[in-house]
């Protein structure tokens, strides 16, 4: 076991966080290229690691923890875009892979889908790591529709299984990552930018977890959150700033491309909802109600919902909102099945919990929404609602959600894919093509 | 001569974003009139096919209703439209020889020659919905009529549309649930052909694209002939479907965009153009880029027409194509359609308009012309009993039907 070295940051910080492990594992090119860069942001606490199958890549990356997949295979030549070889090559390596998940308690999988290793090694490793007993959260990019209709469906192969054994997996097409950046930007900047949304996505996890907060999310909120697997997950973050900063919030998480993804698009109900605000030192308790109601009637969560607000005091009057949740549509699993409660090594960290709702408490009551902000813990009661299938809403609930299943009748949510020479026509061409499209009309 | 002195039929189409029911009396099996409509939102209906047999029911029992209380009378008999990607078509000619000693063929040879053409076995699942005959060759001749004509080889073309037997059963069962019969069943592409495409213009080659919410059905005539049928399942809804991800909208919102200000064809002030998004004067309404609705709109039709253009191959050329496209359908209303699929295809393209005997204001426009087509069709159907055999040999491409596997 050498999890700890040097040059981890992780030293000095394993003192507090209730022991809580953390670890950032970046699978093949891409998802090194995202660890890389999540280390030049210094998130403290958290150990970065790598995997490839390939000894180039993985000699010029920054992290100290470098895990060569399959050496017996392919000689360290990378896994050249075939998934079966990445997969072959994580397995024979598996031991290797125990040891670098072995008692971390929450595991991100960083990864770009569609090529070998990416492919291949991600969902053996998600299998392994949940295994182990952590929580897995997956972030991994998809393919190009233009790279070719072979790496598309190796990317879709492997994000059905990554879902199988990951607790929360959050997809980002690069065709709609194309759509953010300007027309002469580089290529550079173009992968700067996936991993800049992959990073967002770990960072505001990692924040959730370790920094001062208003309302504390703990790890034990976070896995209860996340008991099932197999489930689409919806993810969305949003930046405000200055005098208007919630309005801008609320209008910059409708336009967050990722809440727009062809696939999630219907699953605007999260069954269970995670929100995370981070606020400067100015954040009020109105502002954190006003975004919260406005994301509640948005995604409307039937079991329930967990609030988040962390203060950065680097932020200045900066506002990031951060929306999480996860849906039982299309899940195999029940959860609380092959999932203890709360982990004995984790006891420590549910502490918190308590404290966190007299604070609530009395800026709240006075509203009508108050159960929206109702924390659970309790993730044994989890069972019941799963089987009476939620309990049913009160009479407000539903009368929104009349109109709202009108709008989005899901257009072709429940159709065959519409397949013509391996493109699917019910996405939308421009992604597709790549062609660039402005959401909003240019200030000025 | 035994015809009733007049019977009620209905034609129904389920379609993608509505349920059309036209009732038209027809008198002593030669005039039409069209006395009731009835018209009901579609739900449950997804490209063209049946997703949610409940809600799809209740819509056109709905509109049934309607209709016939418009006309004050019950409908006897329905003509029902299909679309839908599971329609299929291939093309396989019957040949015989010419049993007559002296060569002259005889109606026992076309009899022999459709048996043949129709005799193609088709895989578990599939049933035929149509054997359209596209023309008779004899000896490498084309003829129309070749009862009489001297010849060695008889060669009767057909296209033959077949569809997945439970989406047709499934359609069937929806009108059966209201108590009645189908009397038949046509594809809504070579019904609204039938509507929008002059005789002349059949004679000397047009396609006709019928572009509906849900799918593009099209059928392309040659020498009065249909040869060649098919559906696509795109159409308008993917056009809103897709204004609505890349623009971040509502679909309900994306669809009144795509009504007020999509265009299949950009322009050079598009640029500095901007539209409201709900239009309203109401909170959170925001500017949305001209630039951006015409270049999303402009990819998918473009894109769309690009596929018929493959999928048609050689037959879309100028020279095959004398009479070029008729756009029809609802979402051929997008402004700079005819001009992009002009651009496109490289043929002359206009929009279709229903015939001059639709003397009724609200049925002239292109969205009904495939319930026109049906319920004409109907008027057909309705002088064929006497002597069928006559009429259709007649009738160069008449469409005929194999309604008895569906009962």
């Amino acid at each position: 076991m050498n999890n700890f070295t040097s040059e981890s940051p992780l030293q000095a910080a394993d003192l507090d966080a209730s022991g809580l492990r953390v670890k950032i594992i970046g699978v093949g090119g891409a998802g090194n290229n995202a660890v890389d860069r999540l280390k030049i942001d210094q998130l403290d606490q958290v150990d970065l690691a790598v995997v490839n199958t390939d000894t180039k890549t993985l000699s010029v990356s920054l992290i100290s923890e470098k895990v060569m997949l399959g050496r017996s295979i392919t000689r360290g030549l990378s896994a050249g875009g075939e998934a079966e070889i990445g997969r072959q090559a994580a397995d024979v390596d598996r031991h290797l892979i125990e040891q670098m998940v072995n008692g971390v308690d929450l595991v991100f999988l960083l990864a770009g889908l569609g090529g070998g290793t990416g492919s291949g090694a991600t969902p053996l490793i998600a299998e392994i790591a949940e295994a182990s007993g952590a929580l897995v959260v997956a972030f991994v990019t998809m393919p190009f529709t233009r790279e070719g209709s072979r790496r598309l469906q190796q990317a879709d192969e492997a994000l059905v299984k990554l879902r199988e054994h990951c607790h929360a997996v959050v997809s980002l097409p690069n065709d709609l990552l194309l759509q953010q950046i300007d027309e002469q930007a580089t290529v550079m900047e173009a992968f700067a930018l996936a991993d800049e949304w992959i990073s967002k996505g770990v960072r505001s996890i990692w924040s959730m977890l370790f920094m001062q907060g208003l309302i504390n999310v703990d790890f034990a909120t976070l896995k209860s959150a996340f008991t099932c697997r197999g489930g689409k997950t919806l993810f969305g973050t949003a930046e405000g700033e200055g005098e208007h900063a919630v309005a801008d919030v609320i209008r910059n998480l409708d336009l967050c491309p990722l809440l727009h993804l062809p696939e999630n698009r219907y699953l605007r109900k999260a069954d269970r909802l995670i929100v995370n605000i981070t606020g400067g030192t100015s954040l009020t308790m109105t502002q954190v109600h006003e975004i919260l109601q406005h994301v509640t009637d948005r995604f409307g969560s039937k079991e329930h919902t967990v609030l988040g607000a962390v203060i950065d005091s680097e932020l200045g009057d900066k506002l990031t909102l951060t929306v999480i949740g996860t849906t039982d549509v299309g899940t195999s699993h029940k959860p609380g099945k092959r999932y203890a409660p709360v982990p004995a090594a984790n006891a420590a960290s549910q502490a918190p919990q308590p404290k966190a709702k007299p604070r609530q408490a009395e800026p709240i009551a006075l509203d009508p929404d108050a159960e929206l902000f109702e924390t659970k813990v309790e993730a044994p009661e989890l069972d019941e609602h799963e089987i009476d299938d939620g309990p049913v809403d009160p009479g407000k609930q539903s009368e929104f959600d009349f109109p709202r299943l009108e709008d989005n009748r899901g257009l072709f949510e429940r159709t065959e894919a519409n397949l013509y020479e391996g493109e699917d026509l019910d996405i939308p061409t421009y992604l597709r093509r790549g062609i660039k499209v402005a959401v909003e009309v240019k200030k000025g | 001569m035994s015809l009733p002195r007049s019977k009620i039929i209905g034609a129904v189409e389920m379609g993608t974003s509505k349920i059309v029911v036209l009732v038209g009396e027809v008198h002593q099996g030669r005039s039409l009139n069209i006395i009731g409509l009835g018209q009901c939102t579609s739900m449950g209906i997804k490209k063209g096919e049946i997703i949610d047999m409940r809600q799809a029911s209740d819509g056109v029992h709905a509109a049934l209703a309607q209709a016939e209380k418009q006309a004050g009378a019950q409908i006897e008999g329905i003509y029902l439209a299909l679309s839908g990607s599971h329609l299929q078509g291939f093309s396989n000619p019957g040949v015989v020889t010419v049993a007559d000693p002296d060569n002259f063929v005889m109606r026992e040879d076309l009899r022999r020659a459709a048996t043949n053409a129709k005799g193609k076995a088709l895989p578990p699942g599939r049933v035929y919905i149509h054997h359209v005959r596209s023309g008779y060759m004899l000896d490498s001749r084309e003829v129309t009529d070749p009862i009489g004509m001297q010849g060695q080889s008889l060669e009767a073309r057909y296209w033959h549309v077949h569809g997945d037997e439970r989406k047709v059963s499934d359609a069937l069962h929806v009108i059966n649930g209201y108590g009645m019969d189908v009397d038949d069943v046509v594809i809504s592409s070579i019904a609204s052909g039938s509507m929008v495409a002059s005789d002349a213009e059949k004679q000397l080659g047009v396609l006709v694209l019928d572009i509906g919410a849900g799918t593009t059905d099209y059928v392309l005539y040659r020498q009065g002939h249909i040869i060649r049928t098919g559906t696509l399942a795109v159409g308008g809804d993917h056009m809103t479907n897709d204004l609505s991800l890349g623009l971040r909208l509502q679909n309900r919102v994306a669809e009144s965009l795509k009504r007020r200000a999509g265009r299949a064809v950009f322009t050079k002030d598009d640029r500095e153009k901007a539209v409201m998004a709900f239009n309203d004067l109401s909170i959170g309404d925001r500017p949305i880029p001209m630039l951006s609705i015409s270049r999303i709109l402009h990819a998918r039709c473009e894109e769309l027409l690009m596929i018929l253009k493959n999928r048609l191959g050689s037959q879309v050329s100028p020279q095959h194509l004398p009479g070029g496209v008729v756009l029809t359908g609802a979402a051929s209303q997008l402004p700079g359609l005819p001009e992009l699929a002009e651009h496109v295809i490289g043929v002359p393209v206009r929009r279709g308009s229903n015939p001059d005997w639709v003397v009724h204001k609200e049925l002239c426009t292109p969205e009904y012309s495939t319930v026109l087509g049906l319920l004409h069709y109907g008027l057909r159907n309705q002088q064929r009993p006497t002597a069928p055999a006559e009429t259709q040999a007649r009738k160069p491409g008449l469409l005929t039907m194999v309604s008895q596997l569906f009962k």
